[in-house]
């Protein structure tokens, strides 16, 4: 199946734009593209592909020797992550590879991986009380502390799902987060509903922590993309110390009233 | 007896549920999530198995990182999934959240010398993990290459 230049550009930069926004390594999406594109004879000499990609942006150029070179470039402005989707996209590119489809059959495969279902809010917000209920015992917190972490997860997501609308950095995020813990624990350790509020913040804070963020990470660096893993490293520490800076600045604050 | 429980039991138990719930939030199929907490699972019994043959605690953390990535690696190539969907569930259980939030309570505190001891232990056990995680994708790597070559 042959397909031009224009369609490719299409195709490799939807995938590759879905690929990071869905939290994939950014190596893996130079790759997958580069991939795609050579099994549609797009791999070197007249006929090239050369791509770009950082976690906020992805520039593809493709060459087929005829006429001017095309480029898109395609700006990535917010990432959720959902590893589901990558899955699926990885294995859509390996079908690719293979069978070689037309471009209908390609796209019709990207509006499905597109449209798969997510989890619900309730199943989220029960995962997030769970994350922090756990975590809370896992540190050596009292059945209490556990309790409360698990409510103060859910807070957490409610309000990070009202900041999110206005489209905050990544460390408000986590600053409100953070806050909205540490008070919360605080006020509730004043009340002497549990004896102290360490392992409360702790448990309800692991919700914040940036895995994904950190684990491309390292998995960029090994893999040589420097310039993503510094970008990506950068955002982790800003997370990290957002959450430091909000929880040390609501308990500060409570131990002054 | 109850030591078992509440030493390696219980941790383990924390770690298996933690981890799906994180699947969750990371919108992972059911079938995946349970493999990857089984992962994570693992990961806190080798991490307790270390800690009690008196390994230092920074070896304890960059061996466990090291498993569980060769886990992660494992799994992946024979699901067919990223590696990275096995590996950020696994780690879990393995982030330092009490060094963190003690680095913090004594900087708030205004406790320069237990600062900055926490905060060289978290940044150490940080740097164990990443190495850990960094050994085994680099050699992964490497046979990867090398077995392309010899096909």
């Amino acid at each position: 199946m042959d397909i031009t230049a224009n369609e490719l550009l299409q195709i490799t930069s939807s995938i590759g734009s879905m690929l990071i926004e869905y939290g994939a390594e950014i190596y893996r999406v130079e790759d997958s593209i580069y991939r795609i594109a050579a099994a549609y004879g797009f791999s070197g000499g007249e006929r090239k592909i050369e791509v770009f990609a950082i976690p906020a942006s992805l520039i593809i150029t493709i060459n087929d020797g005829s006429e001017a070179p095309l480029t898109q470039t395609v700006r990535i402005s917010s990432r959720e992550t959902n590893l589901d989707r990558v899955d699926k996209l990885n294995n859509l590119s390996r079908f690719i590879c293979v069978e070689k489809p037309d471009i209908k059959t390609i796209k019709r495969h990207i509006s499905e991986i597109r449209e798969r279902r997510i989890y619900g809010y309730p199943v989220r917000i029960l995962s997030y009380a769970v994350v922090g209920t756990t975590f809370s015992l896992f540190f050596g917190g009292t059945p209490s502390d556990a309790l409360f972490a698990g409510l103060i997860s859910m807070i957490v997501f409610v309000v990070s799902k009202f900041v999110n609308k206005v489209k905050p950095s990544v460390f408000f995020q986590s600053v409100i987060g953070s806050v909205v813990i540490a008070s919360i624990a605080v006020l509730v350790s004043r009340m002497g509903l549990t004896e102290s509020f360490d392992k409360i913040i702790i448990g309800a804070s692991m919700n914040l922590v940036p895995g994904v963020t950190l684990t491309n990470c390292m998995r960029d660096f090994i893999a040589g993309d420097f310039l993503a893993g510094m970008y990506t490293l950068t955002e982790a520490l800003l997370v990290a110390v957002g959450m430091a800076v909000g929880a040390a600045s609501a308990i500060a604050l409570f131990s002054m009233i | 007896m109850e030591n078992i429980l509440s030493e390696i039991i219980l941790p383990c138990i924390y770690s298996l549920i933690a981890s799906i719930a994180f699947g969750v939030q990371f919108n992972i199929r059911f079938r995946h999530m349970l493999a990857a907490g089984i992962g994570a699972t693992l990961t806190q019994l080798i991490f307790t198995g270390f800690e009690m043959s008196g390994t230092g605690q920074m070896l304890c953390y960059f061996f466990s990182a090291a498993a569980v990535s060769v886990y992660a690696e494992l799994m992946a190539r024979r699901l067919h999934v990223p590696v990275n969907m096995y590996l950020v569930i696994g780690i879990i259980p393995l982030v330092p959240g009490g060094y963190m939030y003690n680095t913090m309570i004594t900087l708030v505190s205004g406790d320069v010398e237990s600062f900055s001891h926490q905060f060289a232990e978290s940044v150490g056990i940080a740097g164990s993990i990443a190495m850990g995680v960094f050994a085994v994708s680099a050699l992964m790597r490497l046979f990867r290459i090398i077995a392309k070559q010899a096909i």
